[in-house]
C-alpha cells in the first residue's frame, strides 16, 4: 500500500491515529470525498471485527436517558440563543399584563417582583409569578393549559450566575401554588423562571429535559 | 423472526419517529455497549458513549448517505469513533477510580471460529501481526499500549500494523 491517503484513512478506521491526527481526519472527512470514500471502505472492510466484542447488557435507565434527550436541542435551554431572542419580545408582554394586574388587583401586600410566563412560540402569557418577599412566590394561572396525560408540568429557576436551573415543582394546569424558596438564594431581578413538560414524576435527570411551556424572568416592582 | 432493516430504521428516524430509534436500541445497543466497553474498560462512561451515538445518529439520520456504506455499519462506525476519541483525548485511566464500575475483560480473541473474508484475511497474518490488528480495533489500543502488551519495540509494532494493513487491503479486494 503505497497510497499516502489510503494509509492514513486505514488507522484512523482502526484507531491507531493520535488525537491530534484523529482530529485532523474529522475535519477534513466532510469535504474530502477522496478521503471519505477511504475511510468508508476502511469501515466496511474492518466492521465484522466488532462481532469480537461481548455483548453487554445496558442498564435499565439508559434507553430513558436517550428518550428524553430527543425532543430536546442538543445544547441545553438555558444556553440557548433563541431563547433569550424570545424572551426580548416577552418584555413587552410583561409590561402590559404587568400593568393590567396592577390596575385590576385590589393592593393588598406589595409584589416586589412579579415575573410574566409566556409561551416561547407565541409569547401568549400562560402564569404570572409573584413575590411579595423573597422568601415565597406565588404561580398564578392565566388560563388553563392544557398537558398531556401521561406528562407533568414542572416548574424550574434560575438565576444569574447559577449552575443550572433547580426545580421548583410539579404544577398542575389552572391551579394557583405557592412555594417557599427557604432553601434558594433570595430572588433576584432578572431570575428566570419557567415550565417544561416532564414525566409524570418530574424530570428523570432533575435538569428541564422537556419542551418548554411558558418562560419568563423576574421584574423588581418599585 | 425477520431481518432488522438498518436503513428503513434510519429512515424512520430521520422522519422524527422514536420508536424506529427504539427498535434500533433493542436491536443493537448491547453489542454495541460492548464495543464501547471493549474500548473504554468503563461500563458508566460506555454507557455516555453509547448514549451519545444515539443521539448522534437520531440527529443524523436524515443525512446517512446508504451509497457509503450499510447503515448497521454507521450506526457501529459512529459509537466507535467516539469511544476511540474519548481514550485517545484522555489518557485511559488504569486503575479507574472507585465511582466507576471497572471492567474485567477477556482481551484474547476467538475468532478461529468465524467465518467472513476478514477472518480468513487475517489468519493470513503472523499472528503477533494479527494481535496488533485486533487490540487496536477491538480494544482500540495505541501503537505504545501494543507495544507495551506485546512486549515489542514501538517502531516494531508500528511497521507491522502498516504492512498488516496493506496485507488485508490486498486479500480482500
Amino acid at each position: 500500500m503505497n497510497n499516502p491517503l489510503d494509509e492514513l484513512a486505514s488507522e484512523y478506521v482502526l484507531g491507531t491515529l493520535p488525537a491530534e491526527q484523529r482530529a485532523e481526519v474529522e475535519q477534513r472527512l466532510p469535504h474530502d470525498a477522496e478521503l471519505r470514500a477511504a475511510v468508508d471502505a476502511w469501515e466496511q472492510r474492518l466492521l465484522p471485527l466488532t462481532a469480537l466484542a461481548e455483548p453487554v447488557p445496558p442498564s435499565a435507565h439508559l434507553w430513558r436517558r436517550i428518550e428524553s434527550h430527543l425532543s430536546t436541542a442538543r445544547t441545553p435551554w438555558w444556553d440557548l440563543l433563541a431563547v433569550w431572542r424570545s424572551l426580548a419580545g416577552a418584555g413587552l408582554v410583561t409590561t402590559l399584563v404587568l400593568a393590567a394586574l396592577l390596575l385590576t388587583r385590589p393592593p393588598t401586600t406589595e409584589p416586589t417582583f412579579i415575573v410574566v410566563l409566556v409561551a416561547p412560540q407565541n409569547q401568549a402569557p400562560g402564569w404570572v409569578i409573584q413575590a411579595s418577599n423573597n422568601q415565597r412566590i406565588q404561580l398564578i394561572p392565566l388560563g388553563t393549559m392544557h398537558v398531556p396525560a401521561d406528562k407533568a408540568l414542572q416548574f424550574w429557576t434560575k438565576g444569574d450566575g447559577w449552575q443550572g436551573p433547580v426545580s421548583l415543582g410539579l404544577v398542575k394546569p389552572g391551579q394557583t401554588l405557592s412555594v417557599p424558596l427557604d432553601t434558594l438564594p433570595p430572588l433576584s431581578p432578572n431570575q428566570l423562571f419557567e415550565l417544561t413538560l416532564e414525566d409524570p414524576h418530574g424530570s428523570p435527570t432533575g435538569k428541564p429535559t422537556g419542551p418548554i411551556q411558558a418562560i419568563g424572568r423576574a421584574v423588581k416592582v418599585l | 423472526m425477520c431481518v432488522f432493516d438498518y436503513e428503513a430504521c434510519l429512515l424512520a428516524c430521520a422522519q422524527g419517529d422514536q420508536r424506529a430509534l427504539r427498535r434500533l436500541y433493542e436491536q443493537e445497543s448491547s453489542h454495541l455497549l460492548g464495543v464501547a466497553i471493549r474500548i473504554t474498560r468503563d461500563k458508566s462512561l460506555a454507557e455516555d458513549i453509547v448514549h451519545d451515538a444515539f443521539l448522534k445518529v437520531w440527529r443524523g439520520a436524515g443525512s446517512f448517505d446508504p451509497s457509503r456504506g450499510s447503515a448497521r455499519g454507521w450506526v457501529f462506525s459512529v459509537t466507535r469513533h467516539l469511544a476511540l476519541n474519548v481514550v485517545r483525548n484522555h489518557y485511559r485511566e488504569v486503575p479507574l477510580g472507585d465511582e466507576h464500575e471497572q471492567v474485567a475483560v477477556n482481551d484474547t480473541f476467538e475468532f478461529a471460529a468465524r467465518s467472513g473474508q476478514i477472518h480468513a484475511c487475517l489468519e493470513q497474518l503472523d499472528p503477533s501481526r494479527r494481535r496488533c490488528i485486533l487490540h487496536a480495533y477491538v480494544d482500540g489500543f495505541s501503537h505504545s499500549e501494543i507495544a507495551r502488551k506485546l512486549d515489542t519495540p514501538l517502531g516494531t509494532v508500528k511497521a507491522w500494523i502498516k504492512r498488516s494493513l496493506a496485507a488485508l487491503r490486498e486479500c480482500m479486494t
